[in-house]
This record gives C-alpha cells, sequence and structure tokens, in this order.
C-alpha cells in the first residue's frame, strides 16, 4: 500500500482530514457549550444535526433553495428551536441535583428524532445535487471538493462568531463563567436557566450549520446521526471542555485520524481506532490534549 | 432606635436528615459589622448561604428590610442587595481580573453603573487594576480574596456577607483585608462576616454572635465578648 | 413483619408464573412469549439497577455485556468445545456465557470506573460497545462477522424452556438486588452513590465495590444473552450490539424507579405492554413512541412509579 503513497496523497489526506474534522469540531463545540451550562453529554446532537440536514434537503429539494442561502434561514431557526426546546424539556430537570434525568431525556430525544426521520422520511440515503456540488477547485495540484471547502469555511466562519459572543458580550461571559462555576455565577446574580438556555441554543444553531455541511458534501440517513454523536464526543475529549478552539481541535485532530486510518486500514477498523484513542484519551487526560488545568481560585 | 436592616427569625435548616441549624434568631443594624463566629461545624456558613439563597430552610424567616427573603433563588437575593463572598472565594479562574469584575455587576440594577463601578474598584484595589487583564487563577492567595470581595460589590449590594475570608492568607494580609473591610463600612456597607479569626473580628464588630452546634451560644457587641472569659478561654487562647 | 410478606407475595406470584406455559399454550398465546419478554427485560433492567440505581454509574454498556453472553453461547455451541453435542440450555454453556462478560466488565470496569466519574463513565461505556460491534463485524471466521453466527434451530421444540430459564434469571437478578440492597455490599453501594470523597474516607474501598456491582451485573446480564441465543437461533452485531438493549432497560428502570429493588420489574412489566401493544396496533410508528415515552416520564415521573405510590401511601 505505501508504494501508492505520495507526498500528494498524503497532502490530499490531510485536506480531507482537515475538512471533515471541522465538521465534528462544530457538533463538539456544541456538546462542549451544553456539557459546561447542563453537566450533561448531549447525546442527541448527531440527531439534530441529521434533522438539520433533513431540513437543507427539503428546502432545497421542495423550494429550490440553494443549501449555502438557506443557512439564512436555518441558523435563526436552530438558534430558536435550541432555545424552545430547552424551555420545553429541560428546564426542570436541569433543576434537579440528579443530572441523569436531563441525560435520559436527551437519549428520549435522539430515539426520538432518529425514528421519526425514519418513519417519516424513510430511511434511505438522502444527498443534495447541485451543479456545483461535485466540483472541486484545483489548488497546486491538489483536488479540494468545493462543498468541502464551503463546509470548512462555514465551520470556521460560525466558530469565530461563537468566540467573539463567548468572549465579548457579557452573556457570553456569563455562559462562560457557569461553566466553570455554576453556583458562583449565581452569587452574582446570574439566572441558570438563562446561561442553559443560551448555551444550548448555540448546540443547536451549530448543528444546524453542520447539518447545512452536511447535506452537501455527504448522503446521510436517518441513523447517521448516532455515530455522528460519538464522533463529535470523542473530539470533545480529545480537545478537552470548557474550550471552543480546543473542540475544534478535537475534531481536526480526529478528522486527520480518520482519514490516514481509512487510508492504511479498513473502514471498520478506522472507526474502532478512533473508539480506542477515546478511551485512551479518557482514561489518561481526561482534561484534553490541550488544557493546561489551572488551579481553582 | 437603629433599623434592623437583617432580621433572622427562628431559622431551621438541614442537611437531608443532619440538622444544621436550630432555631437560629439573629439581627443586623444597618450601617454595622455583625461578627459570626464558633468553631468549624457550628453552623455559620451553612447560615450565610441560607440567607443568600443557596439552600432552603425548613423552617424560619429571613427579613430583610422587612420583606421575605426566604425562599428566594440566589440571582434574586443579590439584585434584592445582599451580595456573599463564599468559602474558598468561588472566583471565576479561568476568566480574566476585569471580566470577573464585570460579571460581578451582571444584574439589571448594577449594570448600567458597571463602567463606574468597576473604576471605583480599581481605586480600592490598585492591584487589580495592575493585573485586570491577567487571568484570576494565576493571582495570589490575598489578591484572589480581594478580587472576590470587589465583585461582590459591583452589584451595588446593601448587605455585603463574607465566608471566612481570612482562610489560607498571611497575617499581613489578613490585617490589610480587615481595614478593607472597616473602610468599606465606612462607605456605607452593612457587613456580615463570618470568621475564624475571632479575634479581629470581634475587634470591628460593633456587634457578635458566637455559634455553637447549630445555635447562637452568646452574643453582645465586639468589645463584650472580647473581654467574655468563656469567649477568650474557647477562641481567643494566646493570641495577641 | 412486612418483609416476610412481601417475600412470601413474591414466592406466591413466582409459583404462579411458574404454571402459566401449563395453561397456555406456549406457541400459540401472545401470554407465554409476553411474559418471556418481559422476564428478559426485568434482569437487563435489574443488571442496569445494580450499576446505576444502586452504585450511582451510569453504564450505556448492557448490550455489549448481552451481546457478549450470547456470542459466547454461540462460540461454544458452533464450536462443539465439550465435545458432547449438547448445548442447548446447557447449563455449562449457560454459566460460562456470564462469565465471559464478567471478565470484560472487570477488564475494563477497573480502568473506567477508577477514572472516569459520570457523564466520562458513560462515554466510555458506549465506546467500548463500539469498539466490541466493530470487533465483532470484522471478526471473520471467528465471530461470523456481519451475519455472525446461526444456530441449528432444529433443537428448538417450544418456548417453555425459555420462558422458566428466563423467569428463573429474572427471580435470580431480583433476590441479588434484594439481598444486595440489604447487605453491608448494599450499603457501601448508596454510600458511594451519595458522596464518593465521603465514602472513600470512611474506609470504604470505592473502585472494588464498583466494580464488583459492575461484574454481578454483567454476569447477569450476560446470561440474558444466552437465553435469548437460545431463543433467536442467531447471534449477529445487528441483533444484539444495538443500542436498544441497553435504553430499553435503562427506560424501564428509571419508568419503574432506579435504586429500588421492585421498580425494574414494575417498569418492564408495564414498558413490555406498552411496546408490544405500539408494536401490534401501531407498526409503523411504534418505534417513535419510546422516545416520547422516555420525555414524558422523565418530565412528569422522573422518580419512577414506584417512589410515586410510595408517596401516595405515606399521604405526603
Amino acid at each position: 500500500m505505501l508504494e501508492y503513497l505520495t507526498a500528494g496523497l498524503l497532502m490530499q489526506l490531510f485536506i480531507n482530514g482537515i475538512l471533515f474534522g471541522t465538521m465534528y469540531g462544530l457538533a463538539a463545540i456544541g456538546l462542549s457549550l451544553i456539557f459546561g451550562t447542563m453537566r450533561i453529554i448531549f447525546l442527541a446532537q448527531g440527531a439534530v444535526i441529521v434533522l438539520m440536514a433533513y431540513a437543507c434537503y427539503w428546502l432545497f429539494t421542495l423550494l429550490h433553495v440553494d443549501p449555502y442561502v438557506s443557512t439564512v434561514i436555518i441558523a435563526p431557526a436552530a438558534l430558536l428551536l435550541g432555545g424552545g426546546l430547552y424551555q420545553a424539556l429541560f428546564r426542570r430537570a436541569q433543576k434537579m441535583e440528579d443530572k441523569n434525568v436531563s441525560l435520559l431525556i436527551a437519549v428520549g430525544l435522539m430515539f426520538l428524532l432518529e425514528n421519526f426521520m425514519a418513519v417519516v422520511w424513510t430511511p434511505n440515503p438522502r444527498s443534495i445535487s447541485t451543479s456545483y456540488t461535485s466540483s472541486s477547485l484545483a489548488v497546486g495540484g491538489l483536488d479540494i471538493s468545493f462543498t468541502r471547502l464551503m463546509g470548512f469555511v462555514m465551520a470556521i466562519l460560525s466558530t469565530a462568531v461563537v468566540t467573539l459572543f463567548l468572549k465579548k458580550t457579557l452573556v457570553g461571559k456569563a455562559v462562560r463563567a457557569a461553566s466553570e462555576d455554576i453556583e458562583a455565577a449565581r452569587l452574582v446574580g446570574i439566572n441558570p436557566h438563562w446561561v442553559n438556555t443560551m448555551a444550548f441554543a448555540i448546540g443547536i444553531g451549530l448543528s444546524g450549520i453542520a447539518g447545512i455541511a452536511i447535506s452537501t458534501t455527504y448522503p446521510f440517513d436517518p441513523y447517521f446521526g448516532f455515530v455522528f454523536s460519538l464522533k463529535a464526543m470523542i473530539a470533545l475529549a480529545l480537545g478537552g471542555l470548557g474550550s471552543v478552539s480546543g473542540a475544534l481541535l478535537g475534531g481536526i485532530i480526529l478528522g486527520l485520524l480518520e482519514s490516514w486510518a481509512a487510508f492504511f486500514v479498513s473502514g471498520g477498523w478506522a472507526d474502532a481506532m478512533g473508539y480506542a484513542v477515546f478511551l485512551l484519551v479518557l482514561l489518561f487526560k481526561p482534561e484534553g490534549l490541550f488544557v493546561r488545568s489551572i488551579k481553582k481560585a | 432606635m437603629a433599623n434592623h436592616l437583617l432580621e433572622i427569625r427562628d431559622l431551621t435548616v438541614a442537611y437531608g436528615a443532619v440538622q444544621a441549624l436550630w432555631g437560629v434568631s439573629l439581627h443586623v443594624e444597618e450601617g454595622s459589622i455583625v461578627s459570626l463566629v464558633g468553631a468549624n461545624g457550628a453552623g455559620k456558613s451553612t447560615l450565610l448561604k441560607t440567607i443568600a439563597g443557596m439552600i432552603r430552610p425548613k423552617k424560619g424567616e429571613v427579613l430583610f428590610a422587612g420583606k421575605k427573603l426566604s425562599g428566594l433563588r440566589p440571582e434574586d437575593v443579590v439584585d434584592a442587595g445582599i451580595s456573599l463572598v463564599p468559602e474558598g472565594r468561588r472566583l471565576f479562574s479561568r476568566l480574566t481580573v476585569k471580566e470577573n469584575l464585570e460579571l460581578g455587576a451582571y444584574i439589571h440594577r448594577a449594570r448600567s453603573s458597571s463602567k463606574d463601578s468597576l473604576e471605583r474598584a480599581y481605586d480600592l484595589f490598585p492591584i487589580l487594576k495592575k493585573r485586570s487583564g491577567q487571568i484570576a487563577g494565576s493571582l495570589s492567595g490575598g489578591e484572589q480574596q480581594m478580587l472576590a470581595i470587589a465583585r461582590s460589590m459591583m452589584s451595588k449590594p446593601s448587605i455585603l456577607m463574607l465566608d471566612e475570608p481570612s482562610l489560607g492568607l498571611s497575617p499581613l494580609v489578613v490585617k490589610v483585608m480587615f481595614e478593607l473591610i472597616e473602610s468599606l463600612n465606612r462607605a456605607g456597607v452593612t457587613i456580615l462576616l463570618v470568621e475564624q479569626n475571632v479575634y479581629q473580628a470581634l475587634k470591628v464588630s460593633r456587634h457578635a454572635y458566637v455559634m455553637k452546634t447549630g445555635q447562637i451560644a452568646m452574643e453582645g457587641s465586639g468589645e463584650e465578648l472580647i473581654a467574655d472569659p468563656d469567649v477568650q478561654n474557647a477562641y481567643l487562647g494566646t493570641l495577641e | 413483619m412486612r418483609n416476610a410478606r412481601s417475600i412470601g407475595i413474591a414466592l406466591l406470584v413466582a409459583l404462579l408464573l411458574v404454571f402459566v406455559p401449563f395453561v397456555s399454550d406456549s406457541e400459540k398465546s401472545y401470554l407465554v412469549f409476553f411474559l418471556f419478554l418481559t422476564f428478559c427485560h426485568i434482569v437487563l433492567a435489574q443488571g442496569w439497577n445494580l450499576v446505576a440505581g444502586y452504585t450511582g454509574q451510569i453504564s450505556l454498556g448492557t448490550h455489549a455485556f448481552f451481546a457478549l453472553g450470547a456470542y459466547t453461547t454461540a462460540m461454544i455451541w458452533r464450536a462443539d468445545l465439550f465435545g458432547t453435542g449438547h448445548y442447548y440450555f446447557d447449563p455449562i454453556t449457560m454459566v460460562l456465557s456470564g462469565l465471559v462478560p464478567v471478565v470484560f466488565a472487570v477488564a475494563i470496569g477497573i480502568p473506567l470506573l477508577g477514572k472516569l466519574r459520570g457523564d466520562y463513565f458513560a462515554l466510555g461505556t458506549l465506546g467500548f460497545g463500539e469498539i466490541l460491534k466493530v470487533a465483532f463485524v470484522k471478526g471473520g471466521q471467528f465471530t461470523g462477522g456481519p451475519i455472525g453466527i446461526v444456530l441449528p434451530s432444529t433443537f428448538y421444540t417450544s418456548l417453555r424452556p425459555h420462558y422458566w430459564a428466563a423467569l428463573c434469571l429474572a427471580l435470580l437478578a431480583t433476590a441479588v438486588v434484594y439481598f444486595m440492597s440489604r447487605s453491608r455490599l448494599g450499603l457501601a453501594l448508596v454510600a458511594i452513590r451519595e458522596d464518593e470523597t465521603a465514602a472513600a474516607s470512611s474506609g470504604i474501598h470505592v473502585l472494588k465495590y464498583k466494580v464488583l456491582a459492575f461484574g454481578i451485573s454483567a454476569f447477569l446480564v450476560g446470561i440474558c444473552g444466552s437465553i435469548y441465543a437460545y431463543y433467536l437461533f442467531q447471534v449477529s452485531p445487528e441483533g444484539y450490539l444495538i443500542l436498544s438493549w441497553t435504553l430499553y432497560p435503562v427506560l424501564m428502570c428509571v419508568i419503574g424507579g432506579s435504586g429500588t429493588v421492585v421498580g425494574p420489574i414494575v417498569g418492564s412489566l408495564v414498558m413490555t405492554a406498552v411496546f408490544s401493544a405500539a408494536n401490534i396496533y401501531f407498526p409503523t410508528v411504534h418505534p417513535i413512541f419510546s422516545g416520547v415515552i422516555i420525555i414524558l416520564v422523565m418530565l412528569f415521573m422522573p422518580n419512577g412509579i414506584v417512589r410515586l405510590m410510595e408517596r401516595r401511601v405515606q399521604g405526603e
């Protein structure tokens, strides 16, 4: 196999890995924000991303809205949906000490969404084909798929927006503070439900972006979500909780890992390697690969 | 007749099956410094946390300026005008000094004057201005305590509650801190202080309570209690 | 004494249940199959109850141990390991099918339970399940690959042995939880669930107890997998290593009341009934049901039916 390995191919794998990795990264950022505030792993993240992918697909198929243009519709809708979902489903559960109730609601939501999509839209894989979905750009002798590049750009942009929100706005700082110490946050007057709602809404909003990117790059079906959730969790573990850039980086690393592993080893084992790395990181560096531990004040 | 800004009546608090406060009653006059002293586990922290809304009492009332406070959520208690500097400081260690302070003024009524409050905080604590861009977790113990107090002051509270502020600090820093508490009080802030450092606490207090196993064992003015032989035996040892 | 009376009632019910297959035709009646399925769910739910309800460790790996037990049975049978040809409901095979998952439970339990808390642990068990799935799919001849292993269905005579085996296992699982909850082990587990650091400073060897609960749970779940393999006459990644085999037991345990002895029984009975009815009357939309029900129960009855009933009785 190694005889096929040229520098060009290596670069190609590298680029593909990064491009796809940002998808994981987006999902991981959402997970990170939700975990930081609500203290649960939002297992339904992947299912929500697939739901958004379907939204993009149907907007395109029925109303002929270009997938990238649909961002204008989907992103705000996703934010609102996130806020609404939190208020409807999680608000009461979050008041309880036992966070497992919230965890199980997330599980229920995952089940609900997956099966709902399978029943209503059939388990057949869907994908979007436009004039540009199969085109690629030639950059320095490499072929970069246009849609993957767009997905990458969208991911970077949304990450930047979210980072700005967290760093520059008072509410964003409140979200960061609450992620670190919710009790101390309440003692300065921060309402936990408000920060939870914000974090959750952003998480769902980012899922919207990821969904659009997925729908234009890969065929997807209702069950695609669960594996994607797992991958997002791996990315999160790699990047460490509490760091937006870490989550994105974690996703990119995972993307690279998968890209190379899939080349050298068959697809299934590449997945297993991902999970194995995941377990190793959880066991030996649970705070993530990049986070330096800061003494608690 | 002075105002009882804060009044606690017959407060009973339990952690599950374990009772922590047994019918505690006390009052805090407006403009005074009141201390709660006593051994570990006497219930002092529990009392502050209950006032702050972090714990729900089983029985009893907390009245602030005549209005019932019990049952309010912590964020509403801050809004009402009582701010707690918690035990262990509980800073947002990953955020900068400035961000910690900004968040201190998070509640609506303090937000519009946030910039002024920030300037005043920097005047009062010049070291914080110097370190304003630094991550809070990188500050020294004394600086962190300053930041915690400054953060609580940002919400423009009528009552400032401090839970063991001298914990883990060197004697020199502790001295500076008590001077700070007195100057805050002179500026008009009523202070409720829980302290292990009994002597210093009693020295600055107009009124004080000694707590033992969840109940008030003694009360009196700061001077009275310092002079009291029981207090001296139990808490003052051979200090100063 | 209340306890003696409860045990008495339980034994009476168990005795009655033993006779059901004599009264009802096990091949034609839905009742026998329904009860068989319920018993299996009870075992899985009690298994989760032990680890999560009592010890407070949310595991999402029940399906992994379920599959390990099933595959062990299938592999022993196919390989004619004992040279006897008698593997159908062979006790030794079944016990081995319980022990193999225990080995895995201890092997991954020690690092995962020792180092991971809460959600991280749940993730770790999920990851383990996924790795196992890949291993089975890629196992080639050894595991039968994506199709799995097919067992000779000629051995099937009736559903009765499955019914009684499952009933016994369900009784055993409940008995284990019951006696454990009243033992020092049970106290230790609950102490760990409530406050690990406090438990540790009271001298409780936290890791040992966590792994013990995890292992016992894996044993029960593994044997259940064996029984189910005897029912389906096939083991495959698609049939066993799916999240439903974890989520349904979790749902049933939580609905009934996790951390109680009777909760998983009530939950399994109710939910198996609900899902069976949904499967019969709304077959197309039935899978959506489970999601909706989990959400509704968590919103309105998060402590489970048993505790709700207890509170009514106490007149709160």
